[in-house]
């Protein structure tokens, strides 16, 4: 027959230390949590010259993506990224979105979009709304309007830029704004 | 010289931190003179340099870039007809390169050192084109070298600052043309519109206005 636990014993683990809690006795201290630290990060030694990095585009899940084997002749109009891989003749609208022509990808197009970043090859006039993305494997002809170019050094670019600055796009509210109330045409 | 990426933020000036270059005397006076026009529209001819666009956009600038010159060095075989006894350079086909520009309307063209590349016959025909896209006032910024210097034909020049060029040499060819003279070039363009600058690199820089 098993021997009855005797509950005055104090075997227990947390009797023990009750019983060390007297009225008054400062409580022990709290275990404290604090997050592992991040590991020493190694800094590479300086090199001289700034790296170009230059990252292949991707194929997110929320773009339209035209494939190596694709050549399409039209005009295409979407809401969503757009990745060319392939071919493609004609006309790109994606007003709110962007455009990317992968290494592979030759277009020959107008293209209006939010933004064009360029690998490949492209012949035709590209506005975009906020930039413009040429990689040192990009090759353009072309003319660019836009808020603001990046070009790598290796790029191929022959044609011509213009940049769209805010106070070009909204004369008329800042004309107002400065109280002149004149038709904007002489800001500048 | 490596390449380096270079982000256009047009909106901001050009660091002065990156003005390692040489400054410029003719640029110097260039920008004075083109101090009250807004977009100045600049055909560059030199190779694409993120530092010269970026330079040229933060001024405000309507830039046409077509690099007319690295074509002239690498495959200088193709501008020539070879098919008779004398080679004859090929002045269309090089005009060709050029990217399109409406007539007369250009601030001003950055030739850099094209008419040491070229033919001496051919100077007048293409300094007449670049002219013809000029807008009357307009310049063009070219460099001749002096007769003491005989090698650095491919010598690349790209701006770092409005006022500062920076030059670098891939190898050093000699030059294969004659020298062009001042008084070469006072034969086509308008008298008196010829301001040269003398400078310590053993090139003249020349501004032809229009």
């Amino acid at each position: 027959m098993p021997r009855p636990l005797n509950r005055t014993e104090g075997n227990m683990w947390w009797e023990k230390d009750i019983k060390k809690l007297q009225p008054g006795a400062e409580l022990p201290a709290r275990p404290v949590w604090t997050p592992p630290r991040a590991a020493p990060v190694e800094h590479p030694a300086k090199e001289p010259t700034l790296k170009v990095v230059t990252p292949m585009p991707t194929n997110p899940s929320n773009s339209t993506v035209l494939g190596r084997s694709v050549a399409f002749h039209g005009e295409l109009t979407a809401n969503e990224d757009l990745l060319i891989e392939g071919q493609f003749d004609g006309t790109i609208h994606l007003e709110d979105h962007s455009v990317t022509v992968g290494a592979g990808g030759e277009v020959k197009a107008e293209i209006h979009a939010r933004q064009v970043i360029i690998y490949g090859k492209v012949n035709g006039n590209i506005s975009a709304r906020e930039k413009v993305d040429i990689r040192k494997t990009g090759h353009v002809l072309g003319d660019l309007t836009t808020a603001g170019v990046a070009i790598e050094d290796g790029a191929y670019f022959k044609g011509s830029i213009e940049i769209q600055r805010e106070e070009n796009l909204v004369p008329a509210r800042v004309g107002a704004a400065a109280g002149g109330g004149g038709d904007g045409s002489s800001i500048g | 010289m490596q390449a380096t990426s270079s982000r256009i933020l047009p909106a901001e000036p050009a660091s002065s931190e990156l003005s390692s270059g040489l400054p410029s005397p003719a640029l110097e006076w260039f920008w004075k003179y083109l101090g009250d026009v807004r977009q100045p529209k600049i055909l560059n001819c030199g190779p694409l340099r993120c530092s010269t666009v970026q330079v040229l956009l933060a001024r405000n600038a309507k830039l046409y870039q077509g690099d007319i010159i690295s074509p002239l060095l690498n495959q200088n075989g193709n501008f020539w007809d070879s098919s008779g006894k004398t080679p004859v350079f090929k002045v269309h086909d090089f005009l060709a390169e050029f990217p399109r520009v409406p007539a007369a309307s250009l601030t001003a063209v950055f030739c850099w050192h094209l008419f040491d590349l070229l033919p001496i016959g051919v100077v007048p025909q293409v300094m007449e084109k670049l002219m013809s896209w000029t807008a009357p006032g307009g310049v063009l910024f070219f460099m001749l070298r002096e007769p003491y210097l005989h090698t650095g034909v491919d010598a690349q020049w790209w701006m770092e600052s409005l006022k500062a060029i920076v030059s670098a040499r891939l190898a050093d060819r000699p030059f294969p043309n004659p020298v062009v003279t001042s008084r070469e070039i006072e034969k086509v363009v308008p008298p008196g519109s010829l301001k040269v600058f003398l400078t310590r690199s053993g090139r003249r820089e020349i501004l032809a206005l229009k």
